[in-house]
């Protein structure tokens, strides 16, 4: 399998301290990959520079054939478009339905709005959601507005899905639910690479673990 | 109710532009108007010992000559012990000025004029030109000064604006950036409201041109001006059109790349 991410002695510095000192680590494409540590260790920090949010301090990071060391706006934009991001705080749009919410990735990609519609209703039933299409975010609970932001990550089959804390605040059984989207999300080739604090104790697939501690990125197996 | 508010914003602040930059292009027209009037109606009459011509006084305006014919039979008459054929008629000219000049430059003409040999007199109509011409100018200056400030407050109202539009739109425009969505597509939902909103602001504005424009007051005013005021729809509303537009798109251009 191809290396989907390499990162080469990558320091990672977020509000002028370094929180990622040189570390070397590859994701390979399909796997799925839990980024360990404990809180302020730094996971949210490599999520973002595997997004592009945070650029490198120094070392070299690569996402496919995109150098993240010196990336220009478009092919960030680009980058962004094969990646699936879901975030801690869901980061769905309050003034959308979730439909539209889930639409998002197609109509940036420049679907016809009744087949991003169609394929939004399909991932949402999915996810289990079709019957609250309408609502607004701030109408569904935590673990909904998860697997809303699931539906909208895998929708454009992205690359490689990077979820920071994804279930970190939700109950047990929400957090049941929007593991098991990732499994099957990852069944369908899709790298996974998910931000926690915790490996669910209850997780039956093969994964990797990258532990972070004290700013050095070490393969657990 | 806050979307309604934000829309109230930038359409008012439209409209005091739109209807100043109006209010601003009508002063300067119906004040050149004037001007020109009545540089149309106002002459100095030089007294000439010989003919002159238009390089004699500078090329300052029009020269006409003054036919004292049916002046010098009525003098005959009057004094008919006095032997005319003795005496030599200088010229008279009326000088049709170019420009409305200001009371220094007048005294300036005259006394330019004066230095020529041939020249024996120069008649102005100094004190009422002077007045007019004061008048004119506290007029300019007081109506530009009023729409200047009119403009500013508007574009006060529009610098408000984007900050509201920043903390409205920022957490959209940033989720939609994470998706990889181009520059077009994040702003879509601002260029939407900045087209509406100038299209509205037009609307109202010609609307109140229109009642400005149709009303007595400013209808007697055209007239006692005795002034032909009118109006290129086309012209002068394509402009207003254009400023619009350009100040909506400019504001949420400005707000999707400023986005933090």
């Amino acid at each position: 399998m191809g290396k989907i991410v390499i990162a080469e002695n990558l320091s990672l510095k977020y509000e002028n301290s370094e929180i990622i000192t040189p570390s070397s680590f590859t994701i390979n494409s399909g796997d799925f990959v839990f980024l360990t540590g404990v809180s302020g260790s730094g996971k949210t920090t490599i999520i973002k520079s595997l997004y592009g949010e945070i650029k490198p301090n120094s070392g070299k990071l690569m996402i496919g054939e995109f150098n993240l060391n010196n990336i220009s706006k478009s092919k960030l934009a680009l980058l962004r478009k094969h990646l699936g991001i879901v975030f801690q705080d869901f980061k769905l749009i309050p003034e959308w339905n979730i439909l539209k919410n889930v639409m998002l990735p197609l109509l940036i990609a420049g679907v016809n709005k009744t087949d991003a519609e169609n394929l939004a209703m399909e991932y949402l039933s999915r996810v289990k959601l079709s019957h609250k299409a309408d609502k607004f975010p701030e109408e569904l609970s935590g673990g909904e507005q998860q697997r809303a932001a699931i539906a909208r990550a895998t929708i454009h089959n992205p690359v490689m899905i990077l979820a920071d804390e994804p279930i970190s605040g939700l109950d047990e059984y929400s957090a049941s639910l929007v593991m098991d989207l990732f499994i099957k999300a990852n069944r369908l080739g899709i790298t996974i690479v998910i931000a926690s604090h915790s490996i669910p104790s209850n997780f039956s697939i093969n994964f990797r673990q990258l532990h972070i501690e004290k700013g050095k990125v070490y393969e657990l197996s | 109710m806050s979307s309604l508010k934000s829309h109230l914003t930038l359409i008012l602040a439209l409209i005091s532009i739109l209807f100043s930059i109006f209010l601003f292009k009508t002063f300067s027209q119906i004040l050149e108007k004037y001007k020109q009037n009545i540089i149309d109606n106002y002459s100095i009459v030089i007294v000439s010992t010989s003919t002159l011509s238009k390089p004699d006084i500078d090329n300052l305006g029009e020269l006409e000559e003054i036919d004292i014919k049916n002046e010098i039979a009525k003098l005959k008459k009057k004094y008919k012990n006095i032997d005319f054929s003795n005496i030599t008629m200088p010229h008279f000219y009326k000088l049709k000025l170019n420009s409305l000049p200001s009371p220094n430059e007048l005294i300036n003409i005259k006394n330019e004029l004066l230095n020529k040999p041939f020249i024996k007199k120069v008649m102005t109509k100094s004190s009422s030109q002077t007045k007019i011409y004061n008048l004119l100018m506290l007029l300019e200056i007081i109506s530009k000064t009023f729409m200047y400030l009119i403009a500013v407050l508007g574009f006060l109202l529009i610098v408000k604006q984007l900050e509201v539009w920043k903390l409205l739109h920022n957490e959209r425009m940033y989720i939609m950036e994470l998706f990889g969505a181009p520059f077009w597509f994040r702003g879509a939902a601002l260029f939407k409201i900045a087209f509406i909103d100038s299209l509205i602001s037009l609307i109202i504005t010609f609307g109140l041109i229109y009642i400005t424009i149709n009303s007595a007051i400013f209808e007697k005013v055209i007239n006692d001006l005795g002034i032909n005021f009118e109006i290129n729809y086309l012209n002068d509303f394509g402009i207003l059109f254009l400023i619009s537009f350009l100040i909506s798109f400019l504001s949420s251009i400005i707000v999707v790349i400023g986005k933090k």
